[in-house]
């Protein structure tokens, strides 16, 4: 016991340099955005590696990389939060609806005159968000009932809800443009304000659960709930931080969609659950907790839009981009499986 | 050898429905002292551990920890008393580091705002996490090791470490020594001792009988709920102490009479 095991724990052979490389899920994914990158560059002529590219890729990634990092708190924490899309819909919406009818911000309201209704759009988005978090976590903490499950009847009800508030249509409220735009030449610079500001929440929510409790405790739950709640962590109540954090951060995608649309769509965030969790697990994270970096799902984002617009790119239907999907998730959860086996042959 | 009396349970007994789990037990665990707790499955070993640990509140009795008579509504105020437990089902979380798990729910924030925002003084708590358990006799490579990198007898450790490391007062080891080798279950034992050596009062509950004999000062056997002998360990053989836990003994005893 007092022994160092750690020679043991390499695993030996040809399996070792592959299981080494492997080890590290941000290199590898480097490496895959990078040869991405490098094929359909080649196949499209050269178009591919284009600034203006990388520009459309970031800007679509906006909401997503919302999403991916509060999927990833909750996938840390053992569970899943399917209502994530739905959230993105329902939070555009009701933003757009309060902008509209109660301070009788509308569509005329553009450029910086839209500053001061769109941070109260924003703040209405997260309150959104914030609710179908606690609804989650109120189904999840006191009804008993299992994250996929509860999160998937939050899907449809929020879904539902979407479509009802907006009458089926996209409320049109005000709008900058500005903030969604370059700064500067496109074919130079592919950040704009909204990218920026993606970013900041993205680093400050990677520091929140890689440096402090949030983080740690979460872990402790997706990796133990027996141990955590051993050791005097109150269990529930974290969680329902988790779902709500989840739900704050589709609410801010939701307005992320609404700035880019100008409006607020019932459908704009229609299945972005599942790029959702499969840039979470393409990163590294795993389904049964415990595990899971932002790093790693920020690169497992970049992935998944690098594969689409290239796929776009050179020519290949849309409908071919699903499939790919598919099978960088099943690819995903392979090199996991690969991983947990090398470590277990010890 | 006396012991200064640290923990004490009086006449203290828990019903599930119909089924009485705890029958009157009273017992007193010293300071330095290892008691052991033996019995059959379901003499009520594991109710009274819950009772002590207060994960479960007796339905009659009295819980007094240095004289104190206290309720304990959770197990987290047990814990915050100086009570510490180790449930042979909860362990460790094995995605985060020894140091991690050695400081879990007691971490050392960060000075200054960013400390109340919950950032923590991981270098500072991995430092002192290797001192503390090397201190108690666990020296590993490094604390900042994930515990699923371990061995079973490792873990163990750490996970008694752990306790060891926070007790203030008594601490309750529920099988400790469970699916370890001959080796590494010394080593337990090990630690047990180093823990007593502390003046921390220790609750041993084992099978392993031959364990409960080398390691405790006393013996408390349970056998469907009631406490049948309380006795100095050297007053036990393997023989007679497991003919205490069936019952042989004492059906003896009441035929003698």
């Amino acid at each position: 016991m007092t022994d160092s095991k750690q020679d043991q724990l390499k695993p030996a052979g040809i399996g070792a340099g592959i299981a080494k490389l492997f080890s590290n899920q941000s290199i590898l994914l480097v490496a895959v955005i990078l040869v991405l990158g490098i094929f359909f560059s080649i196949q499209s002529g050269g178009d591919f590696a284009k600034v203006m590219v990388f520009n459309n890729i970031l800007t679509d990634w906006g909401s997503i990389i919302l999403l991916a990092v509060g999927q990833t708190l909750v996938v840390i924490s053992g569970g899943i939060d399917l209502s994530v899309g739905a959230t993105v819909s329902l939070s555009s919406v009701v933003s757009a609806f309060v902008m509209m009818n109660v301070f009788k911000w509308d569509g005329t309201i553009t450029g910086d005159a839209a500053t001061v209704p769109l941070l109260v759009g924003t703040l209405i988005a997260v309150l959104t968000g914030a609710a179908v978090g606690v609804v989650n976590a109120i189904l999840i903490n006191v009804a008993k009932i299992v994250p996929f499950i509860a999160t998937l009847a939050t899907l449809s009800a929020a879904g539902g809800l979407a479509i009802i508030i907006s009458g089926g249509q996209p409320l049109q409220g005000p709008s900058n443009f500005s903030l969604i735009s370059a700064f500067g030449d496109p074919r130079l610079n592919p950040f704009s304000f909204m990218i920026i500001a993606v970013i900041v929440v993205v680093v400050i929510a990677g520091l929140f659960i890689h440096k402090a409790k949030l983080g740690l405790y979460t872990y402790a739950i997706g990796s133990n709930t027996f141990a955590a709640r051993g050791a005097g962590i109150n269990v529930e109540r974290h969680l329902t931080k988790v779902y709500v954090l989840s739900g704050v951060f589709a609410g801010l995608g939701g307005m992320y969609s609404y700035i880019r649309l100008g409006a607020g769509s019932p459908t704009s965030g229609s299945g972005m659950e599942l790029y959702a969790i499969a840039a979470t697990v393409i990163g590294g994270a795993s389904l049964m907790g415990g595990v899971g970096r932002i790093l790693g799902t920020v690169l497992g984002t970049l992935v998944l839009y690098t594969v689409q617009s290239g796929l776009l790119m050179i020519n290949v239907s849309p409908d071919w981009k699903q499939i790919v999907v598919a099978i960088l998730i099943a690819g995903a959860v392979a090199v996991q499986g690969f991983k947990f086996t090398s470590k277990r042959s010890k | 050898m006396s012991f200064e009396t640290v923990y004490e349970v009086r006449n203290v007994s828990k019903r599930y429905g119909s089924v009485v789990a705890l029958d009157d037990a009273s017992l007193k665990i010293g300071a330095g002292e290892v008691v052991g707790l033996v019995g059959d499955n379901g003499a009520g070993k594991s109710t009274l551990v819950k009772v002590l640990s207060g994960a479960h509140q007796p339905d009659g009795g009295q819980i007094l920890l240095d004289g104190e008579e206290h309720v304990w509504h959770s197990p987290k105020i047990a814990l915050e008393a100086g009570v510490e437990t180790l449930y042979q089902e909860s362990g460790l979380a094995p995605h985060l580091t020894v140091a991690q798990n050695v400081f879990l729910g007691r971490e050392i924030p960060v000075k200054g705002i960013l400390g109340k925002m919950g950032f923590l003084a991981r270098k500072k708590m991995a430092a002192d996490a290797e001192a503390d358990l090397e201190r108690i006799g666990i020296a590993f490579a490094s604390s900042g090791r994930p515990v699923s990198a371990l061995s079973g007898g490792q873990r163990q450790a750490v996970a008694i470490g752990r306790s060891v490391t926070w007790a203030r007062k008594v601490i309750i080891l529920d099988e400790p020594t469970n699916h370890l080798g001959a080796r590494q279950a010394g080593e337990v034992l090990h630690i047990i001792e180093n823990a007593k050596k502390q003046g921390l009062g220790v609750v041993f509950i084992s099978h392993t009988l031959p364990h409960v004999l080398q390691v405790c000062d006393r013996i408390v056997v349970l056998r469907l709920g009631k406490i049948v002998k309380d006795a100095p360990a050297s007053f036990f053989t393997n023989e007679t102490l497991l003919g205490y836990i069936t019952g042989a003994i004492q059906t003896l005893q009441e035929d003698a009479e």
